[in-house]
């Protein structure tokens, strides 16, 4: 696997490279997703190395790393349907504006043991601390609601015990990617947390995008509308012409 | 996420506009068992062929636009059967095609204010299960009564020449040859601009409303009814796909293909069926199975939903 030797190459850079402090070095298995037709979903490796300031104060008790992946902003809404003459309708609703349209966060030992409350609000780490409502404000249904549908259609996830460190400065952590992932530019931050303080961060990008045939009918039923829909019902009648020629008896 | 198993990856297939993969097989076989009854009873199946498709996860904006051109082909296939036989009435076809292009037209833009209202679902649900009923419960007593009248000896009343409704006195008449009708333009033009609405906003095509519409609304040779509805269907319906295509773009050429193919060949072998079934037996099959779809849109209305919340992205957001 390529994430290997890079993993191998990263080691050797840890070891080497002089820093002014402790620093993050963070790589990724792909920069490009591509969905084809047999798209199920993927994975995506984020691996890196903590390069350590030989000057700094000794290395802290507990270093936490976290790995967050990040997906377009993306506009949704979250309706709730309420009884209305027996009948159960969609009622009321909440826009969340530019929501991650994907979240997925991976890190060494449990979140709240990497620093406090307010500092992981700072930076919008973990589920519970992205910025979807006013800030302060406590979650309502709706936000309850629109995670917990996040959470069930493996857009968002929250683990943790889920780095791989096969040494003491090297990393590794793989992201699933389902196949409802929605297209466009994906960050995936790596953050190095020491006694409860965020000491370090890296980021990397890749884009998930339709590629082949996928890529092009998309972009023709977008920006050639018009044709595409003629094209789809001249082809609904050439089939239905063909079965009627192939399968005629008399 | 587990991987999932290889023979089942393989039978999967990426839709590039509904945005998610499906499985090949699945969506091969809900074409193919809709297409045979459409053939068998002369309806497009789109009635049938959405809600079954929104119930396997595709998106009702996009089950609705895809089963469109569906509709299309497994109408078409059957169509040309009947135009081979002489058995369809083409004026009559082109006067409510003509009235069909106008309703869908307005059903396609009710159809994207709803989606973005986010009550494109319910009005989807509400309709069904008011149409089916009504449709479903009409024919059934009808094709009962005509089977009981079989049974007993008694042959079915012919329709005679003189024999008038409220309909056949409105003005504007017209004269259609093939199916010895004259009568007004009125209600041709009513039932074909309903037929088009319906058929964008709920994606069907509107056959199991054209049928009884025809038989009883129009009194037309019962032999005619069935050739005509496919036709008017495969016009309306090829317009209300360019229309969704232009509009909504949420028409999914791979979902529908896949449908199309299934259906076209489901439809082959309905044609065949129904020659060998009475027409009272057709229709009543017809009238069960338009209640059972009805009864279970009802039931999801009126029971409370598992999860009270869903959720919309809006369409073009994060591209």
């Amino acid at each position: 696997m390529r994430a290997g030797t890079a993993l191998a190459f990263l080691v050797l850079m840890a070891g080497s490279a002089p820093a002014a402090a402790d620093r993050l070095i963070a790589s990724l298995s792909t920069s490009d997703v591509k969905i084809t037709s047999n798209f199920t979903g993927t994975s995506v490796t984020v691996f890196g190395a903590i390069e350590r300031d030989p000057g700094s104060p000794p290395r802290a008790e507990n270093p936490v790393i976290v790995v967050a992946v990040r997906g377009p902003p993306q506009t949704a809404i979250a309706w709730r349907k309420e009884r209305w003459l027996g009948l159960w309708i969609n009622a009321s609703a909440r826009t969340f504006p530019d929501a991650p349209a994907f979240y997925a966060l991976h890190s060494s030992r449990p979140l709240a043991e990497a620093a406090s409350a307010a500092e992981l609000e700072r930076y919008q780490i973990g589920i519970a601390h992205l910025a979807l409502g006013p800030p302060g404000a406590t979650p309502d249904d709706f936000e309850r609601a629109f995670i917990r549908l996040k959470e069930k259609a493996g857009l968002y996830s929250e683990q943790s015990g889920t780095i791989d460190m096969p040494g003491a400065s090297i990393f590794q952590a793989t992201v699933q990617i389902p196949a409802n992932v929605p297209v466009g530019l994906y960050t995936a931050t790596v953050y190095l947390f020491e006694n409860g303080a965020m000491v370090a961060r890296a980021d990397s990008n890749f884009t998930i995008a339709k590629s082949g045939f996928e890529q092009f009918m998309f972009t023709l039923a977008h920006q050639r509308s018009l044709f595409y829909g003629v094209a789809t019902a001249v082809l609904a009648l050439i089939v239905g012409w063909l079965a009627g020629v192939i399968f005629r008896r008399e | 996420m587990s991987h999932a198993e290889p023979s089942l990856t393989l039978l999967l297939i990426y839709l590039p506009i509904a945005e998610l993969p499906v499985n090949m097989l699945l969506i091969f076989g809900m074409g193919a068992a809709v297409g045979f009854l459409s053939g068998l009873l002369g309806v497009g199946g789109g009635f049938l062929l959405t809600p079954l498709l929104i119930f396997s996860g595709v998106p009702p904006a996009v089950s609705v636009a895809s089963v469109t051109p569906q509709v299309v082909a497994s109408s078409a296939s059957a169509a040309l059967t009947y135009l081979r036989r002489r058995m369809i009435d083409l004026k009559l076809v082109g006067v409510l095609t003509l009235a069909g292009i106008a309703g869908s037209a307005a059903g396609v833009l009710v159809f994207g204010m709803l989606r973005r209202a986010g009550q494109l679902d319910f009005v989807v649900a509400i309709s069904y299960v008011t149409f089916l009923s009504l449709i479903g419960a009409l024919m059934l007593t009808e094709s009962v009564r005509a089977m009981i009248r079989t049974r007993m000896g008694r042959p079915m009343p012919l329709r005679r020449p003189g024999q008038h409704i409220w309909v056949h006195g409105l003005p504007f008449k017209m004269r259609f040859k093939r199916s010895r009708l004259y009568i007004s333009a009125i209600p041709v033009i009513a039932i074909g601009a309903a037929v088009g609405f319906l058929g964008a906003v709920l994606g069907i095509g509107g056959g199991f409303l054209l049928v009884p519409a025809l038989i009883y609304l129009l009194r037309m040779p019962t032999n005619l009814v069935i050739g005509t509805s496919l036709a008017q269907i495969v016009a309306t319906m090829a317009i209300a796909t360019v229309l969704h295509a232009y509009t909504n773009q949420s028409v999914d050429i791979v979902l529908a293909l896949l449908l199309m193919i299934g259906g076209v060949l489901g439809a082959q072998f309905g044609v065949q069926a129904g020659q060998r079934i009475r027409g009272e037996q057709l229709r009543a099959l017809m009238a069960i199975l338009v209640i059972v779809v009805a009864g279970r849109f009802l039931y999801n209305l009126v029971t409370p939903p598992a999860e009270a919340f869903s959720l919309t992205t809006l369409a073009g957001s994060g591209l």
